[in-house]
């Protein structure tokens, strides 16, 4: 298209061959060889200008003048890299903060599920479980004879697909020789068709694969990836699931992770019926698995309405179907009991992410958009003082014949520049931050940028690009081409020192920058707080690690627990171990009401009697360093065959025993005739959480109670915590060569866990905040001695007149006292309100906490005073004649 | 500059008359520029100035529309040159142009010449 029909070198080739004929032809008119050369050569005129006008003629010229006015953009940047690179760094920055968030906020909240039509597919939930339920969570989960009578019918959803954890966290899967933990789901024959998710390999479930329980397996593509390296013989091969052989038989599409919210699961059964492979890896409950027991409500249920349902119809349709199944195995609900009730929502996330990181990422996304802000007008200050330096350079192209269209183009090459090279870095930026944030928040599903992403950015990077070429045009224009007439440097530039909407951009930065602050210092002080939280045990030098046998007998799994302590307990290093059925610091927590010597206590003017639970080995508070305020720890002497005993805390004696000695009472659970005397009370400590309040507990003796499966085993050992695991795998291993190590971590980085969130939301905020203060610092100070260059005459002048030092600096310095004394005065009743937007992220610190502010406005204070100090000490240091001279 | 003598009897082409000269030039045969500028010089009694960077631009114009066609040869002297021919549709083109001319000329004639009652008012 662009290709010419004739090179300009073939024209050149011509009219030099004219010139000699000509000069010829001149020659043979009887002129000297020498003549005939100047008189064909001032005949042609001007050779040049006929090349250009050949060359100018049928060229594209848009593209042409294009790429002329890059090329010349690029020389006219690279003269103040300075200048350059701070624009580009800037934007990189700002831009490539909002990419990031932007990018994490889309895959948590408003990408949606990689499956087909995801617009019809809807998670159902229940205002509450019947009475006398077990449930993970009372709206979200299910039983089994739910499910059941859901699935039958297929006029309001078809299909309704179940899916549960084979495990609170992963479970244990051994491949040939090695075991590792894994998240595994079981899951309806329906789930891949009725999802529409496609297998790259093999094949998904059948009903029949569910109705047989077939022992079958559909691993994800990370989990193909990371652990098969992709091997195309994966099928058919056999994993070890909780021991139990599954054949592979398919591998899910790329992107799949699963619809457990957060995480992403490795592999998908049909639904067992296995005492190994019960939901949530629960042991039976008095031998009934997840299918059989009916008032376990811990399925979570999926469906696609059918074709041309509305949801309000399908839910019509479900709803006597679900109260119906609801009382199956219950009996019939009692008089006044408030039924369940069925409703569906949107399925196109991950179910809880909006809950659990909705609101920090919508507050971190404003944050972010204010640094942008800040980062923008940065670069259109920038922008603004080098082209009005640049004023003289407009104005003699002015009059040397530029057109308005020519100037305007030039600057709109040079913001398409900086623009796309500070979009380059963002980009890149961003992909490293979503990269480190997803592995700091263990977020497993992908965060990275998607096509949403780039478009946003895209965006972004378009505005900005058109913002810098224009906002620079008007001072650019404003000299007009008599500018160039003028003869002094400095008159010609007083008028930009002075400029008023530089004031007020500098004015509105110093406000953001205060709302920012203020943000990222509540909720640094909140994660301060939260870190320095007495958990009221001795947590440094305890790791923690959990192991599930597969034993069905009591007695044997008593066994196996004093087997493993006792070889732990001879291990180099090691203080102490103990076991507890439900780890510290991870979230969970057995809650119940609980009988005092027989009845359910009376508790005064109607406080709870909600009591959390926990099963402990012997020298359990001793290991944790919790101290006892009364009686003994448990120990190892106390059997199945000893009289049984039981441990309540602090709390409990207070709400159930006011005014009495607890020891020696005996307490119980609500449903069982089963009974312990109380030995000991131990201080209150954190127990599920570190942000939790202590409430009444209670501890039952592991070898006292009938129960078997999975423990957790906690180890106070000398030195680095989690130096003792090889060892600690190796002893376990002696006993049953199966087993891994399950989660094995530090307990203080168990509790750690628990705050995880608010301190990546603390640490963001907190680097957010000081990025703004970078910007707002840069900006200043670009600024400020851009205008103090601008009056170095004035300077000169006042200082020729008597001016002293003091008070040039004085004058500079006033003038940014005054920015910032307006900044502060906007800034703060922004930041209250950003405070109380951020209340319920907040912990130990209220949203008008005033240290907050101070520091911040003293913050801001003192980067108005640095970036301004400088460019007044220059003026001060102003020699008054060579100022005058410049003129 | 000083050199440059303004030859006083010679005048400017007409905007959009060299494309007709160069045509009509052709006629006689293939040419290259300098002939083509020699003999539009010549043939107006040196009248005509023939620009040369025009020339070239024109001859490059009516090559791209097709009107003349080009190939590199050599000259009677035995130079490198780069001859123009008329083609089919020039030809076309030169009738077409001539007759707008000459009822161009016509109609200046009939204005300009005197008796026609169109005299320059007194200002």
């Amino acid at each position: 298209m662009f290709r010419r029909k004739r090179s300009a070198e073939d024209f050149a080739e011509e009219i030099k061959m004219h010139l000699e004929l000509e000069a010829d032809e001149l020659r043979s008119e009887g002129l000297s060889e020498d003549a005939a050369r100047r008189n064909a050569r001032r005949e042609f005129g001007n050779v040049q200008a006929a090349q250009e006008r050949f060359y100018l003629k049928d060229r594209w010229v848009g593209l042409d003048r294009l790429f002329r006015d890059i090329r010349f953009a690029l020389r006219s940047l690279w003269q103040s890299p300075g200048f350059a690179a701070t624009a580009i760094l800037t934007l990189a920055l700002g831009i490539g903060a909002n990419t990031a968030v932007f990018s994490v906020m889309n895959a948590v909240l408003l990408r949606s599920l990689p499956v087909a039509d995801p617009g019809r597919l809807v998670y159902l939930r229940t205002s509450n479980p019947p009475r006398n339920t077990g449930t993970i969570d009372s709206n979200q989960t299910f039983s089994y004879p739910v499910y059941d009578a859901l699935r039958r019918q297929n006029r309001g959803l078809s299909p309704v697909m179940a899916y549960v954890p084979l495990s609170g966290s992963k479970v244990a899967v051994r491949y040939e020789a090695s075991p590792e933990e894994a998240e595994g789901d079981m899951v309806s024959g329906t789930f891949f068709s009725g999802l529409g998710v496609s297998l790259i390999r093999g094949h998904g479930f059948s009903e029949d694969d569910e109705t047989n329980h077939a022992p079958i397996a559909v691993i994800s593509y990370n989990y193909w990836t990371r652990r098969f390296a992709r091997n195309p013989d994966v099928l058919g091969k056999t994993l070890y699931v909780n021991g139990v052989a599954i054949t592979i038989v398919g591998v899910a599409a790329e992107g799949f992770e699963g619809v457990e919210g957060g995480g992403s699961t490795d592999f998908w059964i049909p639904m067992q019926s296995r005492p190994e492979l019960n939901a949530w890896g629960n042991p039976l409950d008095d031998g009934k698995t997840y299918i059989t027991n009916s008032t376990w409500w811990c399925l979570r249920l999926i469906g696609r309405l059918a074709p041309g349902v509305t949801r309000t119809q399908a839910v019509a349709q479900l709803q006597p179907i679900f109260q119906r199944a609801a009382y199956i195995g219950l009996g019939a609900p009692m008089q006044g009991e408030k039924p369940p009730i069925l409703s569906v929502v949107d399925a196109k996330n991950f179910p809880g992410d909006d809950m659990r990181y909705g609101n920090p990422l919508r507050i971190l996304m404003a944050m972010v958009g204010l640094v942008l802000l800040i980062a923008m007008t940065n670069v259109v200050m920038l922008l603004t003082a080098r082209n009005a330096a640049r004023q003289r350079e407009f104005s003699v192209r002015q009059a040397l014949g530029a057109g308005r269209g020519e100037l305007l183009r030039q600057l709109l090459a040079e913001s398409l520049i900086l623009v796309s090279a500070g979009g380059a870095l963002a980009w890149g930026f961003a992909e490293m931050a979503t990269r480190l944030l997803a592995s700091w928040a263990k977020i497993e599903s992908s965060l990275a940028p998607d096509r949403t992403v780039l478009l946003f950015t895209l965006g972004v990077l378009l505005f900005a690009a058109v913002l810098f070429g224009l906002a620079p045009l008007r001072t650019a224009l404003a000299g007009g081409a008599e500018l160039a007439l003028k003869t002094s440097a400095a008159t010609s530039n007083t008028n930009a020192g002075k400029s008023r909407t530089g004031r007020i951009i500098v004015a509105i930065q110093m406000a953001l920058c205060v709302v920012l602050l203020v943000g990222g210092a509540l909720l640094i002080r909140t994660l301060r707080n939260l870190e320095n939280t007495p958990l009221g045990m001795q947590v440094d030098g305890l790791v923690v690690f959990g192991v599930k046998p597969n034993i069905t007998s009591i007695p044997e799994g008593t066994a196996f627990y004093v087997r493993l302590m006792q070889q732990l307990r001879a291990l180099p290093g090691v203080e102490s171990v103990t076991v507890m059925e439900e780890r510290l610091g991870s979230g969970w927590s057995d809650n119940s009401d609980m009988k005092v010597d027989g009845k359910l206590p009376d508790v005064a003017n109607g406080s709870s009697r909600t009591v959390r639970s926990n099963v402990a080995g012997p020298e359990f508070f001793h290991t944790l360093g919790v101290p006892m305020l009364a009686g003994r720890d448990f120990v190892d002497s106390d059997t199945a065959a000893s009289p049984h005993v039981g441990i309540i805390n602090e709390q409990f004696a207070k709400r159930f025993f006011p005014n009495q000695n607890p020891l020696g009472h005996r307490i119980g659970p609500d449903n069982m005739d089963w009974e312990m005397t109380i030995v000991g009370i131990a201080k209150d400590h954190k127990y599920r959480s570190i942000d939790e309040e202590p409430i009444p507990m209670a501890w039952y003796m592991y070898a006292q109670i009938p129960m078997t499966g999975a423990m957790q085993v906690e180890m106070r050992v000398h030195g680095e915590p989690l130096a003792i695991l090889p060892s600690a795998r190796k002893a376990l291993q002696q006993i049953n060569p199966n087993l891994p190590l399950i989660q094995p971590m530090t307990q203080r980085a168990q509790y750690d866990t628990t705050i995880s969130g608010q301190i990546l939301f603390a640490r963001l905020a907190g680097f957010f905040g000081f990025l703004a203060v970078v910007l707002v610092a840069t900006g200043l100070y670009g600024s400020l001695s851009y205008r103090v260059n601008m009056r170095t005459a004035e300077i000169g002048v006042r200082m020729a007149v008597g001016a002293r030092r003091s008070q040039v600096v004085w004058m500079i310095l006033r003038d940014s006292l005054v920015l910032t004394i307006v900044g502060v005065v906007i800034g703060v009743p922004l930041a209250m309100l950003v405070g109380h937007a951020l209340a319920s992220s907040l912990y130990g610190v209220k949203p008008l906490d005033a240290a907050s502010y101070l520091l911040s406005v003293l913050g801001v204070a003192m980067v108005a005073l640095v970036a301004s100090a400088l460019p007044a000490g220059r003026a001060a240091s102003i020699d008054p004649m060579r100022a005058l001279r410049t003129e | 500059m000083a050199t440059q003598e303004n030859n006083d009897d010679r005048i400017a082409l007409l905007q959009g008359t060299l494309d007709l000269l160069i045509l009509k030039t052709l006629v006689l045969g293939p040419c290259h520029g300098q002939g083509v500028a020699r003999l539009i010089q010549r043939q107006s009694e040196e009248v005509f100035l023939v620009d040369h960077g025009s020339l070239y631009v024109a001859l490059q114009r009516l090559e791209d529309r097709k009107w003349i066609s080009a190939k590199w040869g050599v000259s009677e002297n035995n130079r490198k040159a780069r001859f123009y021919s008329l083609t089919a549709k020039g030809r076309e083109q030169l009738v077409q142009k001539m007759g707008e001319w000459q009822r161009l000329t016509r109609a200046m004639g009939l204005i300009l010449e005197p008796g026609n009652g169109l005299q320059p008012e007194e200002a």
